[in-house]
């Protein structure tokens, strides 16, 4: 007999019957692969979108040069006119964000040179005066039309904003409001594809000074002649790199893809480690239903064997229902996955600045490679759980009509040896969690969770066992005989009851251990903000809807904001990125006098800031933030080599302080120094410290008087700021408890499954216990002693799992991710909340196969064989 | 000791219409307290159904069942949980041991269930495994046992308790002959001993012949008297 003809009897027609149990074990690996879809598909639509405005903003450029820190000065550009000489081209632009003063959005502004621009960059103008009369028209026309004061808009963007040629519209940039005149609209073709066509063309020369970047360029894009060899390729790009001044440097187009995709790979791996943990449970599920199966269907294997089908065959049998139960809860985790990944794309709404990519509404894009690597990767989970159970089924001998009970007992000598195996795992565990960061990912950390939480699950058996032996007597006469009833019956089917205790140890340790870990992490943002933001205001540039600030305040901003009366000091922040081996930080500078005087920086070492930041700024050093220390190994004494338009600057470090805002890493230099390095004025923000005696509230509201009609500034009092600051945590952290939510519910539908089962199989027996005499009620309350033995025993094995799951997450995870060092909490509130919800939610589990139980008729029960 | 049986004119059908089988008809008889009673008849005569009715695990459409004088049909709830605690004790044919318990808590079960403290139904239990010749083999779990022992394991378990009436059904039904031999002979050997009222439902006239009254049914209905 071949796998073909054993299915339906052996697997098909009962999964029919037993319709309730399958359903839930497709949603359990559905849910496993919804999540791991989800979250790749979301990350790779906002990378795409992000790639796709790249390339289209490069448009035919090989090459493209910008600054390693902050923008590139005008001159770039003449030592590279030799390129023209060989056929080639550098074509200078402005590449910024702004935000539309109608709606708020986030909106890129591209600031062209007219006379270079055909050159790289194709535009297709679909409506422009010049098109009426003239009836088409190319670029070199849409050049002509770009005055001062007018921009091009893009099909779709003047469709979002009502707008036409001839009409205005209201930018924010650089915090100062401007009005431009749309002179042209141009189809969607080409540069017009970025970021979904939420991009403005206009002048270099009106983008400079929109932005505050007069004399300066953001990138050059380098066009060659076609038909070159890649030797002489790459000896042009040599050429060009020793043309370049201090500080530039030349790359593909598609280094700023790379650059953004290193940014959020910590993130992502995070997530995506959290998903295959929901797709675990799916595991448990697949391997739990058909273990039961096999468990149930022993007679009937038997008698195939008998009949003279091969272990092989049945065998296979049992693997390809893993297989089919994968693939059908992988397909539906796929449409959950979509959707769920379309709702997280909608959430981000226009900005991605959790992912620190500004990029404009990013479109869903359906990678073929992610769904088939979700997909198989449900698939291949599933056909792994079913191996165990499938070879349950191989070994059952022909004809044997042993019961279950024999199998149950025989299991229970496995106990042990998974406990020996489960210290393996985290004598595994423990070494892993010892060993450095493999390419900044901290994959051994991840290593560590796995088999801490895998070795927790083996340990379930030996749970229930010791559950098993607790002593008789104290039992009885606290709970009454339906407690060893219980008992006898959580021993008895010990190869569910343990799985289920498993499923629920595992969904309870990942929330214990992701709560652990939020909360502590949260209570060292809250003591960190107490003790780092001390200023009275923060003034930014208004943000729109993104939340965000963008672009600098100039100069006359920080003088309008001093002269308010009641403002005692100013300390301009401003930063730029730069790239230190391809990775990107952060270069900040602020007025380290005014910080020292005024404020905090709790520095790692304990040194008061003051005398830190006094030194630093007499000798010229600089300070590093924690993430910067951790993610590029440096510490106090060492050197920091920054890079600058007057050539690498290596810097003394003068301290670490701790920094929970920014996983990038700072290097912090005195606003003089920095001044001199980059040239730069203006500030990112302003820390405002007030005379004493002035009301914040009061004080907030002279500043937007003050700059109203000039300057689009938003400002926070410290109170406020403190706020926002725990409002963008917890908003950061909301996807974390969704996730840990669902896997909870998932194991609770598991512990309901698992006593429905349990009730529904032992039907005779329940009827048996009816006879000797056990009331409705007796039998209902063993059911419910059982419920609550799994949720005490997966509660217990859950809360001590998650501890050390907390471990690992703050002090190996975290650490090796984002370079933060977290104090641990321990939130007893939660944990207890957690006990007692699981506890509660297992017994309301158990309400339902309690009544079934009731319900059982004993004269009926004892008719069945 | 044993209590005294009176089945007054019960019938018992099941199902409806076209397909309604008639498992009990008319059925009327008393049992002396201690006697020994076998109802005999072949397979699908009703004799569980019989059992059923006087276990009170059933209800029948016609007619009335006293044990001890007491109505079954008029038991609440509590008082006919009560009734299978005290007052009968059942035997199947297929032993009905609960598989996750070893032979010892098998046997105390009832005995926890009517109140007893562990330390008590353990003492009373191992008495009870003691008389049905199973000393040592308390902590054996049913699949550890063989067909004999188990049936001994469950009349040890309804015996434990005591009770006024046994009811046996086809016990002796999955033992080979040796064995159920030894079986039936310890029933007779516990009803000489305690006095109790025993009605064992059997298809085998050999199994039958150990009690003192025969009762044979045939097709729902009570053949006449033959003593
Ligand atoms: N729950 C039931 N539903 C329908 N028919 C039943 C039921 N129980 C017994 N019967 C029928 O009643 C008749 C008597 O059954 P039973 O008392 O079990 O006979 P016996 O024990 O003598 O073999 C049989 O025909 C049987 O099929
Ligand atoms: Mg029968």
């Amino acid at each position: 007999m071949s796998v073909r003809h054993l299915s339906l009897p052996l697997a098909v027609r009962p999964a029919r019957r037993d319709r309730l149990r399958f359903l839930l074990t497709l949603f359990g690996v559905a849910v496993g692969v919804a999540t791991i879809t989800a979250i790749a598909l979301a990350n790779g639509s906002v990378l795409a979108s992000f790639s796709a405005s790249v390339d289209a903003v490069a448009g035919k450029a090989s090459y493209t040069v910008s600054s390693d820190a902050g923008s590139l000065p005008e001159e770039t550009l003449n030592r590279l006119a030799w390129l023209r000489g060989i056929g080639g081209a550098a074509v200078p632009a402005i590449l910024d964000t702004a935000l539309t003063k109608d709606t708020g959005d986030v909106v890129e502004v591209l600031g062209i040179d007219p006379l270079s621009e055909a050159l790289v960059r194709e535009h297709a103008v679909s409506q422009s005066k010049e098109v009426r009369r003239a009836g088409a028209a190319d670029l070199s026309r849409l050049a002509q039309l770009l005055e001062p004061g007018t921009l091009v808009v893009t099909e779709p963007f003047a469709r979002a904003h009502g707008l036409a040629v001839g009409s205005e519209l209201g930018l924010v940039a650089g915090a100062r409001d401007h009005v431009l005149r749309v002179v042209a609209v141009v189809a969607s073709r080409g540069a017009a594809e970025s970021s979904a066509g939420s991009i403005v063309f206009t002048d270099l020369a009106n983008a400079q000074e929109l932005f505050g970047k007069k004399g300066r360029l953001d990138r050059i894009d380098i066009v060659l002649p076609e038909g070159l060899s890649t030797e002489s390729r790459t000896r042009l790009e040599e050429e060009i790199r020793t043309s370049l001044p201090e500080g530039a440097s030349v790359g593909r187009p598609s280094r700023r893809t790379e650059t953004v995709e290193r940014l959020v790979r910590s993130f992502r791996v995070n997530l995506t480690a959290l998903g295959l943990i929901a797709l675990l449970v799916g595991a448990f599920f697949v391997y739990n239903t058909l273990l039961v199966s096999v468990l149930r269907r022993r007679t009937d294997i038997g008698t195939v064997r008998a009949l003279g089908a091969s272990a092989r065959a049945v065998f296979g049998v049992f693997l390809l229902e893993g297989a089919l139960l994968g693939v059908l809860g992988s397909a539906l985790g796929l449409g959950l996955g979509i959707l769920l990944a379309k709702a997280a794309l909608f959430a981000i709404g226009g900005t991605a600045t959790q992912l620190y990519v500004p990029t404009a509404s990013p479109r869903l894009f359906l990678s073929p490679v992610t769904l088939a690597l979700s997909f198989g990767t449900g698939v291949v989970a599933s056909i792994l759980s079913a191996l165990a159970p499938a070879l349950e089924a191989a070994r059952v001998a022909p004809a044997s009509s042993m019961r279950t009970g024999s199998l149950e007992t025989a299991k229970r000598s496995s106990a042990p040896r998974f406990a020996l195996l489960a210290l393996g795992l985290f004598a595994a565990a423990a070494v892993a969690a010892r060993q450095e960061p493999l390419a900044g990912l901290p994959v051994f950390g991840f290593l560590a969770v796995f088999c801490v939480v895998a070795g927790a699950g083996l340990l379930a058996p030996l749970a229930v066992t010791v559950a098993g032996r607790l002593p008789q007597r104290p039992l009885a006469r606290l709970f009454g005989p339906e407690a060893l009833i219980a008992q006898a019956s959580l021993q008895g089917s010990l190869s569910r009851t343990s799985v289920a205790v498993a499923a629920l140890t595992l969904a309870l340790s990942m929330m214990v251990g992701v709560a652990v870990m939020v909360g502590s992490f949260r209570g060292t943002v809250v003591r960190w903000v107490s003790d780092t933001l001390r200023a009275d205001l923060f003034v930014s540039p208004a943000g729109g809807k993104s939340g965000a600030s963008f672009g600098r305040l100039p100069d006359e901003a920080i003088a309008l904001v001093a002269g308010v009366p009641g403002i005692a000091h100013v300390d301009p922040y401003l930063a730029i990125s730069a790239l230190r081996n391809g990775a990107p930080f952060t270069i900040g500078s602020g007025r380290f006098e005014v910080l020292a005087a005024n404020g905090t920086l709790p520095f790692l070492d304990g040194r008061p800031a003051k005398d830190v930041l006094l030194a630093a700024r007499a000798g010229g050093e600089a300070v590093v933030s924690e993430p910067y220390a951790v993610k590029f190994g440096v510490t106090t004494g060492d050197l920091v080599e920054l890079p600058s338009p007057k050539g690498p600057q290596r810097l003394r470090i003068a301290g670490v302080y701790s920094d929970y805002s920014n996983d990038r890493g700072t290097v912090s230099i005195d606003r003089d120094l920095f001044q001199s390095l980059y040239g730069l004025t203006g500030a990112s923000s302003l820390a405002i410290w007030l005379a004493p005696g002035t009301d914040p509230d009061l004080a907030r509201m002279r500043v937007l008087a003050a700059a109203k009609g000039r300057f689009a500034l938003r400002v926070h009092t410290n109170v406020n700021l403190r706020k926002e600051v725990l409002r963008i945590f917890d908003q950061t952290f909301a996807v974390t408890w969704a996730l840990e939510g669902v896997a909870i519910a998932v194991a609770l539908l598991g512990v309901f499954h698992t006593l429905l089962a349990l009730v529904l199989e032992r039907r005779r027996e329940i009827g048996l216990l009816r006879v000797l005499g056990t009331s409705v009620e007796g039998v209902k309350k063993a059911i419910r002693y059982e419920a609550a033995a799994l949720g005490i025993l997966g509660s217990l094995l859950g809360l001590a799992t998650g501890a050390a799951l907390a471990h690992l997450l703050i002090h190996v995870i975290n650490k090796q991710s984002f370079g933060w060092t977290i104090a641990t909490e321990w939130p007893a509130g939660f944990l207890a909340a957690a006990f007692t919800g699981v506890l509660l939610a297992t017994l309301l589990a158990a309400e339902r196969p309690a009544t079934v139980a009731a319900r059982t008729d004993p004269a009926r029960a004892l008719k069945e064989e | 000791m044993g209590a005294n049986v009176a089945v007054e004119g019960v019938s018992r059908g099941y199902g409806a219409g076209a397909s309604r089988v008639v498992a009990l008809e008319d059925v009327s008889f008393t049992l002396a307290p201690g006697s020994f009673t076998a109802l005999l008849g072949p397979s699908g005569c009703g004799k569980s159904t019989l059992l059923h009715l006087l276990g009170a695990l059933d209800r029948p459409d016609a007619g009335r069942v006293l044990v001890a004088g007491r109505d079954l049909a008029r038991f609440s709830p509590g008082e006919e949980d009560l009734y299978r605690r005290r007052t009968v004790a059942t035997v199947f044919q297929f032993f009905n041991l609960l598989p996750t318990m070893n032979a010892l808590e098998n046997v105390r079960l009832p005995l926890l269930l009517d109140g007893a403290s562990v330390a008590k139904a353990d003492a009373r239990a191992k008495e009870a495994l003691l008389e049905v010749g199973l000393e040592g083999r308390e902590r054996s779990f049913p699949y550890e046992l063989s067909g004999g022992q188990m049936q001994r394991v469950a009349i040890a378990r309804a015996l434990s308790g005591s009770p006024e009436l046994l009811l046996a059904d086809e016990p002796t039904g999955n033992l080979d002959s040796k064995t159920g031999g030894q079986v039936l002979e310890l029933v007779a050997r516990l009803h000489r001993e305690r006095g109790l009222t025993v009605v064992m439902a059997t298809h085998a006239a050999e199994a039958a012949a150990v009690a003192t009254s025969v009762l044979r049914l045939r097709d729902g209905r009570l053949e006449p008297r033959a003593s």
